[in-house]
């Protein structure tokens, strides 16, 4: 299959070698796959190969390059255009979503290996595709949302200063990809649903409840926000190693949000000792 | 959850804080002062007034082969020593200072295990900072058991010199525990040394990073640039400590035992010992081994090791 691929390249057209580490579950069946693709460069002018369409290639006729017959490797993928983070896996050891990982930079040069792994914070579903929900149920932890619920019409909401909204922009820009979990030390996978009250947040989710209880509706249940990141796997479980800030595609200032909401907890937790409420 | 919330779970956020902050206050204040009182071996010496006591009528210092340099840094030190000793509550410093450092460890490896190092995928400096904070936790708490054993408990199995700590005679006892003999270098004193400079390193890094870490935990520094600031004032508490820890240990390695034993007996009322220590070094320079014994500290010096 590779010879003839390569035998009818043209110029601008290259070979990069994709190796896969698949599975058909979490822990089960573990095994390497190498495919043979061929690029052409974006400069051609007929568009960037990135690592989706190079998957949707092999889909087309999944066949390692030693001629073995396989089946179409397993992604989760959605928006195509980095907004959704279901694509988010491990791209030559480092997290990222595969659709903004282009060929022309990740792989330039004629024969160059990209491995892509699933993320190891989550359990894998099939190959690349892992299952998030703990990421979701913590969401759901920290009521990261505005509660606009009422048995009737509450109105428009209070005025945002520009200020608060340009802190509020970015972190709005979060889309719970979970980079930024697979890169902290602190945050370990943890497939027992039962742990996952107790286990850390992460992240992510520190700076979504910072997101909503800056929010002027938010607000009224800044409390419950405060009180859930006061619990065992809250805030106070951050080690400080700053990956986080560092993996975020979106490049919110994590770091920032977990000190605001380190500082929102301990002035919440001191109020609480002497008014005991 | 269906179980009952475990004592750890119900108090979480007390301890996580309360461990920050018995990391700062009262161990870190008191490696602040621990590390400035030892580094007076060697910036002793710009104490004027220390070799006061020592003056003879004409001014001159000359204990044994002591000068006035080397009267102003022991004098300084065994001050300071003598000082501490005669705090009033001593007892409860040294209770409440155990109570929170074995509070710290004990918490400080149960939370450190709460994580997973990767600093072979993710090689960023703030990666490595939290795999050493981790790290130098673990090798400070060994170092303090040892150093608390051997200089506070009196275990002299794990001194090459096998010489029990002595309060009047600081400078040089602890001259000789971490040279481990009285005069030159033996094998076993390497290794404390190295041990020391190992420790102290470890345990002012665990302090200075941990002040960086402790303002983002509390919520004292949240902008990225007030991180990057407080930083630096740590980096430089760090550095200072480091200068300080370093100068005493290089200080007390330096140190001339008998001199220093004869301006220790000199300023603690012990004139004989000084005479004694004297005549040894001047008059018998091949006796193998002479014994002096001293209310409680049994001590041996060799002859010929100047």
């Amino acid at each position: 299959m590779s010879n003839t691929t390569t035998s009818i390249a043209q110029a601008g057209t290259r070979t990069v070698r994709f190796r896969i580490k698949r599975a058909d579950g979490h822990k089960k069946n573990v095994r390497w796959e190498e495919y043979d693709v061929p690029v052409t460069s974006g400069s051609e002018g007929s568009g960037s190969a990135n690592v989706i369409s190079c998957l949707q290639h092999i889909a087309a006729n999944p066949v390692t390059r030693h001629g073995e017959r396989t089946t179409p490797i397993t992604y989760d993928v959605g928006c195509l255009e980095e907004v959704c983070g279901s694509c988010t896996m491990l791209i030559n050891g480092h997290v990222r979503q595969a659709c903004s990982c282009l060929i022309d930079t990740c792989a330039p040069r004629d024969g160059d290996v990209i491995t892509l792994e699933p993320m190891t914070k989550f359990p894998v579903i099939r190959d690349l595709w892992v299952d998030r929900a703990r990421l979701f149920e913590t969401l759901k932890r920290t009521s990261a949302w505005v509660p606009i619920d009422g048995t009737y019409h509450l109105g428009a909401g209070p005025m945002e200063t520009p200020d608060e909204q340009q802190v509020r922009y970015k972190l709005s820009e979060c889309m719970s990809c979970g980079c930024c979990l697979e890169a902290c030390p602190q945050y370990l996978i943890e497939e027992d649903v039962e742990n996952w009250d107790s286990a850390f947040v992460g992240a992510a989710v520190i700076s979504q409840a910072r997101y909503f209880n800056m929010h002027e509706t938010g607000a009224s249940t800044k409390k419950l926000r405060l009180d859930a990141l006061s619990e065992a796997g809250g805030v106070s479980d951050c080690g400080n190693a700053q990956n986080c800030v560092k993996a975020c595609p979106k490049e919110i200032p994590l770091t920032e949000s977990i000190a605001a909401m380190g500082r929102a907890v301990t002035v919440h937790k001191i109020k609480q000792f002497f008014s005991g409420q | 959850m269906t179980t009952t919330p475990t004592f750890m779970d119900r108090h979480h956020f007390l301890l996580r804080r309360l461990h920050s902050l018995t990391g700062i206050v009262p161990i870190g204040m008191f490696l602040i002062a621990h590390l400035t009182t030892n580094s007076t071996i060697v910036w002793g010496a710009i104490n004027t007034r220390a070799a006061d006591p020592l003056r003879a009528a004409d001014g001159v210092v000359q204990v044994g082969q002591a000068g006035e340099r080397l009267a102003r840094q022991v004098g300084t030190f065994q001050h300071e020593v003598a000082y501490i000793n005669d705090m009033p509550f001593l007892v409860l410093i040294e209770i409440t200072l155990w109570l929170s450092i074995a509070f710290h460890a004990v918490f400080g490896v149960m939370y450190a295990r709460s994580g997973r190092s990767n600093t072979r995928r993710y090689a960023y400096q703030g990666n490595w900072r939290y795999t050493a904070q981790r790290w130098t936790g673990y090798i400070g708490l060994l170092f303090i058991i040892y150093h608390i054993g051997t200089l506070r408990w009196g275990w002299t199995f794990l001194q090459p010199n096998n010489e029990p700590w002595s309060h009047a005679h600081a400078s040089s006892t602890l001259a000789a525990a971490l040279r481990g003999h009285e005069g030159a270098w033996s094998i076993g004193g390497v290794f404390v040394a190295i041990l020391y400079f190992t420790g102290v390193t470890s345990l002012i890094y665990h302090f200075a990073n941990g002040v960086w870490t402790a303002a983002i935990t509390w919520g004292l520094t949240v902008s990225e640039k007030a991180q990057k600031r407080w930083g630096y004032v740590c980096a430089g508490l760090g550095f200072a400590l480091m200068g300080a820890g370093w100068s005493a240990l290089a200080g007390f390695l330096a140190l001339d035992y008998d001199a220093a034993r004869s301006i220790e007996a000199a300023l603690h009322g012990t004139p004989q010992e000084s005479i004694m220590v004297q005549q040894d070094a001047t008059e018998t320079p091949h006796t193998p081994t002479m014994h002096i014994t001293q209310a409680n500290t049994p001590l041996t010096t060799e002859g010929g090791d100047n």
